[in-house]
C-alpha cells in the first residue's frame, strides 16, 4: 500500500513538472532565421518551445522579458571548451592523441566541471563544438558537441565533424598534404560497409593501400574515414591561402565531401567559388592581420564581403577561455558591413545547420529552449545576459570569477580568504 | 697637456651618454580643423555634449561652445552626434620587433640568451614597414609604447613612438619621451631559463636574479659618480670607469630617467616587486598584465603604481586563471578612485579596439557596483597611458596647449559599432575612413595583386 501511495505521489511530481509551461514575454525576438526581429512571447514546455508568437501567451510562469533582446543560446563552432583549462599546462590539456589519428575522439575528455563552460555560458554560450588539436596532418581527430550544462553525464553528440589542415608548414610540402588528402580519401571511397565490419576485415582493407600502412592508421581512424564519406560527416578543414581554398573546393567536389572552411583568411579572393559550392566558412572577425604569407589578403571586410557572396558564416575567437568574445565579433562585423541578422545567425543557426544539429540555434516551436535574454544589445561586449535556459533549464550564471569580484569588493575589514 | 685634456674630454662624453638613436619626428603638415557639436570626452574625466574644438599649429587651442574662427583657411567638420576622444595610446605593444606576418626572421622581441637583458633596446628590433601599425592607426591610436617580450626578468628598454610610420625608428620615436625598463615576473623567465637547466628555474630564483641585478647597478652608479666628483687634476690622471651597457641602462633607472614597465600576473609577485623598488631606491611606473592585480589594488594606488591590463584575458596561464573582468574598475576606484588604470593591448588585433577593451571593463565594473562614467573610462586608454609613458604633459587628453592628437569617432566610442573616421596626429590628418587617406607600408604594396595595396578597407 505505501508503495503504490509513494509511486503515486511521485507520478504527480513528475506530471506537475513536466506540464509546467513558462513564458518569456514581450521580449525583441530574434529567431536566428533570416527574418526581422519582432516583440513577441516564447512558451516553452520541459525542453522544448511550444510556440513563439508576435501574440501574448498563456504560461504557469511568467518571466518579464519587456525592453530585452531575445536569441537563441550562442553555439561556438570550434573550440576547446572542455578539453582545456590552462593553455600552458599541457597535463591539462585533453586535445592530442600519441595513437590514433581521424578516429581520435575527444568526447569522453570532456569536463563538465570545467571552469570554462559556467563562464562562457554566463556570457550567452549555451553549446559548444570542441575539437582536437590541429597537428598539420591533412585529416586528423573528431570534434564533438555538447551543451554547456555543466551535468555530470556530458549531453551532447560525440564525434560530430572530422578535422583537418592544409596549409603552410615548416617542413615539407603543402603539395604533399595535399596528395596525402586525396590518398586518404581514395581509400576511404573505396571502403564497403563490409571492409568495417570487423578488425580483420579492416586489416584487409589496409593492406592494399599504402597510405593506411604511411600512416600507420588504426581500425578506428578507417572507421573515421569511412564515415566521413559514408555518413557524410561534416570536414572541417582549417586553411587560410586562397589557392589552398580552390584545391579543397575540387577535393570536396571529387569525392562529395561536405566541407566546412576554417580560418579562410583568403577567402574572400574566391568567395565565388565557395558560395557556388554552398560551402560554409568559420571565420574570426577580429582578425585582419596578415600573420602569415597565407593570410596577406586578411581583412576586416571578411564576414560581410563572405556574407553578400550569399555564404553560411559562423565566426571563431583565437582564445577559447573567452570564446563568447565572438559575439564582440559579431558586432565588428556588424560594424564593418555584415547585417545584424545574418550576425546573430552566424552565431546560432548556421552552425546548427552546418554540423547538422536538427534541434537547436532557432527559436521556433519544436526546438529545444536553448534561450538568451540579454538587457541589450547582445552584439555590445558591454552587455550581459539577464537570463539563460539550456534545454529548457533556467542556468545559475555564478562563475569563478563573479565569486572572487564579489569577494574583493566585499569592503568588510577581513582577510580575503574570510569573506 | 692639450692632448690629454682631449682625451679626457671624449672619455667624458662616453661616460655621460651620447644621446644615441635621437627621435627626427617631424609632424605632417598641420591643419586648422574646428569641430563643431562634437560630443567631447576630454581625457581628464569631462564629457562636453555638443561642444567645438579648435586645433592649430599642431595644438589645442579652444573647447567650447560656439567658437567662432575669423580665417578662410579653417576646415570646419561637422561633429554632430559624433565623439571626440584623445588619440588612444597603447602602453604595451609589440608591433614591431614582434611584426605581421609572424616569421622566425623577423621575431625580435626576445633576447632570450641570458636572464638579464638590460642592454638591448626594442627600438633596434623594430621593423618600420610592419602592416601592424596602419592597422592600429584605423582604430584610433595616435601613440604606442613597444616593449622587449617577458622571456628576461630584465629584457631591456622600451620606446614610445608616434603612429607615423616612416622609413627610420628615429623618425617615428617620439621626442624626449623616457625609454622604460622591461622587467618581467612569474612563468616566463622561469620557464625559458629553467627548461635550459640554468637559473632562474623558480620564481625565488627569478627574485635573487632582479636583486642581483641591481646590486652591480648600484656599484656601477657608485663608481661613476666617484668618478664624477673627482677633480678635474684626478680625471686627467685617473681613467673612468669602464662603460657597460647593460649597467648603463639599470644605473639611469636609479638615476630616475627610465620608466619601470613590470610584466606580472599574481598579487603577491607584485607586492615583492615593490620592495624590491624600495629596497634599491627606484619608482615602478606600472605592472603589465596583473590579472590578479584587483587583489592588491589598493597597495598599488597607494604605491602611485598603475595596472595596465586586459578586460578579460585569462586562462593562458596559471597565473592568469584568476580573471575578474572588473579588475580594471577595481583598480581604478581603489582609495576613492585614487588608482590608475590603463587598458593595454599587447596584441595586434586588440589595438585595434581598445575602446571596446575599455567599454568592457567599464561594463563589468559597473556591473559589479561601481558608477563609472565614460568620461572616467576614456581615461584608461588615453591620459593614463601618457602618464605611464611620461608624455602626459604634451598629450593624452585634449587641454588647450596640448598636442592636437584627435580622434573623431562614427559614434559612441564605448560602441562596438562606432569606428574611427579621422584621426589626426600632431593637428595633422593621419587617417581618413571616408576618403580613404592613410598611410600603406611598403609591405602592404601590391603583395596580393600587383596594380593594389595588399587591402583596401
Amino acid at each position: 500500500m505505501n508503495k503504490v501511495i509513494f509511486f503515486f505521489a511521485l507520478s504527480l511530481i513528475s506530471i506537475h513538472t513536466y506540464s509546467q509551461t513558462t513564458v518569456i514575454r514581450g521580449g525583441e525576438i530574434h529567431t536566428g532565421l533570416n527574418e526581422e526581429p519582432f516583440v513577441g512571447d516564447i512558451l516553452i514546455e520541459g525542453d522544448t518551445i511550444l510556440e513563439v508568437s508576435r501574440n501574448a501567451l498563456k504560461g504557469d510562469l511568467i518571466i518579464d522579458a519587456a525592453n530585452s533582446i531575445i536569441t537563441p543560446g550562442v553555439i561556438a563552432p570550434d573550440t576547446q571548451i572542455g578539453i582545456l583549462e590552462i593553455g600552458a599546462l599541457s597535463e591539462t590539456r585533453d586535445g592530442d592523441s600519441n595513437m590514433y589519428s581521424m578516429g581520435f575522439s575527444v568526447y569522453d575528455a570532456i569536463n563538465p566541471n570545467s571552469t570554462l563552460i559556467p563562464w562562457n555560458r554566463s556570457n550567452g554560450v549555451t553549446s559548444a563544438i570542441t575539437l582536437p588539436d590541429f597537428n598539420w596532418d591533412p585529416l586528423s581527430g573528431m570534434a564533438s558537441y555538447f551543451l554547456l550544462d555543466g551535468s555530470l553525464r556530458v549531453n551532447g553528440i560525440p564525434d560530430i565533424a572530422l578535422t583537418g589542415e592544409i596549409g603552410a608548414i615548416s617542413s615539407g610540402s603543402r603539395a604533399e598534404s595535399l596528395i596525402l588528402l586525396k590518398d586518404l580519401l581514395e581509400f576511404a571511397s573505396n571502403l564497403s560497409e563490409k571492409d568495417i565490419s570487423s578488425s580483420m576485415k579492416i586489416s584487409e582493407a589496409m593492406e592494399s593501400f599504402e597510405v593506411a600502412e604511411l600512416m600507420e592508421l588504426q581500425p578506428r581512424d578507417v572507421i573515421a574515414l569511412y564515415n566521413l564519406l559514408n555518413k557524410k560527416l561534416p570536414l572541417i578543414i582549417n586553411v587560410n591561402r586562397a589557392s589552398d581554398i580552390l584545391k579543397l573546393i575540387d577535393i570536396k567536389k571529387l569525392y562529395g565531401l561536405n566541407l566546412i572552411l576554417m580560418s579562410a583568411q583568403e577567402a574572400e579572393l574566391v568567395k565565388n567559388e565557395i558560395a557556388k559550392n554552398s560551402i560554409p566558412v568559420i571565420i574570426n572577425p577580429f582578425d585582419n592581420i596578415p600573420d602569415s604569407f597565407d593570410e596577406l589578403a586578411s581583412s576586416i571586410r571578411i564576414a560581410a564581403s563572405l556574407e553578400e557572396a550569399g555564404i553560411k558564416v559562423m565566426f571563431s575567437e583565437s582564445r577559447t577561455h573567452n570564446y563568447h568574445l565572438i559575439r564582440q565579433g559579431a558586432g565588428n562585423a556588424v560594424a564593418n558591413g555584415m547585417s545584424y541578422t545574418g550576425a546573430i545567425m552566424a552565431l546560432t543557426s548556421n552552425v546548427a545547420k552546418s554540423f547538422n544539429i536538427p534541434d537547436r540555434g532557432i527559436l521556433q516551436k519544436g526546438m529545444k529552449a536553448d534561450i538568451v535574454i540579454w538587457e541589450d544589445d547582445p552584439l555590445e561586449p558591454s552587455t550581459f545576459p539577464e537570463k539563460v535556459f539550456i534545454n529548457g533549464n533556467d542556468m545559475d550564471l555564478t562563475t569563478r570569477s563573479s565569486r572572487l569580484t564579489k569577494r574583493y569588493t566585499d569592503k568588510r575589514d577581513l582577510p580575503n580568504t574570510y569573506k | 697637456m692639450k692632448k690629454l685634456f682631449l682625451v679626457v674630454f671624449s672619455l667624458t662624453l662616453i661616460i655621460n651618454s651620447f644621446p644615441a638613436f635621437e627621435s627626427t619626428y617631424k609632424p605632417l603638415e598641420s591643419e586648422k580643423v574646428l569641430f563643431i557639436n562634437g560630443n567631447i570626452l576630454d581625457g581628464e574625466g569631462n564629457e562636453f555634449l555638443n561642444t567645438d574644438l579648435f586645433i592649430n599649429d599642431g595644438k589645442i587651442v579652444a573647447i567650447g561652445q560656439g567658437i567662432s574662427v575669423d580665417d578662410e583657411d579653417v576646415k570646419i567638420i561637422n561633429a554632430k552626434n559624433k565623439w571626440i576622444t584623445p588619440g588612444i595610446i597603447d602602453i604595451h605593444s609589440h608591433m614591431g620587433v614582434y611584426p605581421a606576418p609572424s616569421v622566425r626572421t623577423s621575431s625580435d622581441g626576445n633576447e632570450a640568451t641570458s636572464p638579464v637583458t638590460a642592454e638591448v633596446w626594442a627600438e633596434h628590433s623594430m621593423w618600420v614597414q610592419d602592416p601592424q601599425y596602419s592597422l592600429a592607426l584605423k582604430g584610433g591610436v595616435t601613440t604606442f609604447h613597444v616593449l622587449p617580450g617577458s622571456a628576461n626578468l630584465i629584457g631591456g628598454r622600451g620606446v614610445t613612438v608616434k603612429n607615423l610610420q616612416r622609413n627610420t625608428i628615429q623618425s617615428m620615436k617620439y621626442p624626449n619621451a623616457k625609454h622604460s625598463l622591461k622587467m618581467a615576473c612569474g612563468e616566463n623567465p622561469k620557464r625559458v631559463y629553467g627548461n635550459r637547466g640554468q637559473a632562474p628555474s623558480t620564481r625565488m630564483g627569478n627574485f635573487a636574479g632582479y636583486r642581483k641585478a641591481w646590486i652591480e647597478a648600484e656599484n656601477y652608479l657608485d663608481k661613476l659618480e666617484a668618478y664624477d666628483s673627482k677633480t678635474d687634476e684626478d680625471k686627467m690622471i685617473e681613467s673612468p670607469p669602464k662603460r657597460d651597457l647593460r649597467l648603463d641602462t639599470l644605473s639611469d633607472v636609479l638615476k630616475d630617467e627610465i620608466l619601470v614597465h613590470i610584466h606580472c600576473y599574481r598579487a603577491e609577485e607584485m607586492a615583492l616587486m615593490i620592495d624590491i623598488a624600495k629596497e634599491f631606491n627606484y619608482k615602478i611606473t606600472a605592472f603589465h598584465h596583473g590579472v590578479e592585480a584587483y587583489k592588491i589594488a589598493d597597495l598599488l594606488a597607494d604605491n602611485g603604481i598603475c595596472g595596465a591590463l586586459w578586460a578579460d584575458w585569462w586562462g593562458f596561464k596559471h597565473e592568469a586563471y584568476d580573471m575578474v573582468q572588473a579588475n580594471i574598475a577595481i583598480v581604478d576606484q581603489a582609495r576613492g578612485g585614487k588608482g590608475c588604470a590603463i587598458v593595454h593591448s599587447d596584441d595586434e588585433r586588440g589595438i585595434q579596439r581598445l575602446n571596446q577593451e575599455a567599454a568592457k571593463a567599464r561594463a563589468a565594473g559597473n556591473k559589479a557596483g561601481y558608477d563609472i562614467s565614460k568620461a572616467r573610462a576614456i581615461n584608461w586608454i588615453t591620459s593614463n597611458p601618457a602618464k605611464a609613458a611620461g608624455i602626459y604633459s604634451e598629450t593624452g587628453s585634449l587641454v588647450v596647449g596640448k598636442n592636437a592628437d584627435v580622434v573623431l569617432w562614427s559614434g559612441d566610442p564605448f560602441s562596438v559599432y562606432s569606428l574611427a573616421e579621422q584621426v589626426f596626429i600632431d593637428g595633422a590628418l593621419a587617417f581618413n575612413r571616408n576618403t580613404g587617406f592613410g598611410p600603406v607600408s611598403d609591405f602592404d604594396v601590391g603583395i596580393v595583386d600587383p596594380r593594389e595595396d595588399r587591402v583596401n578597407e
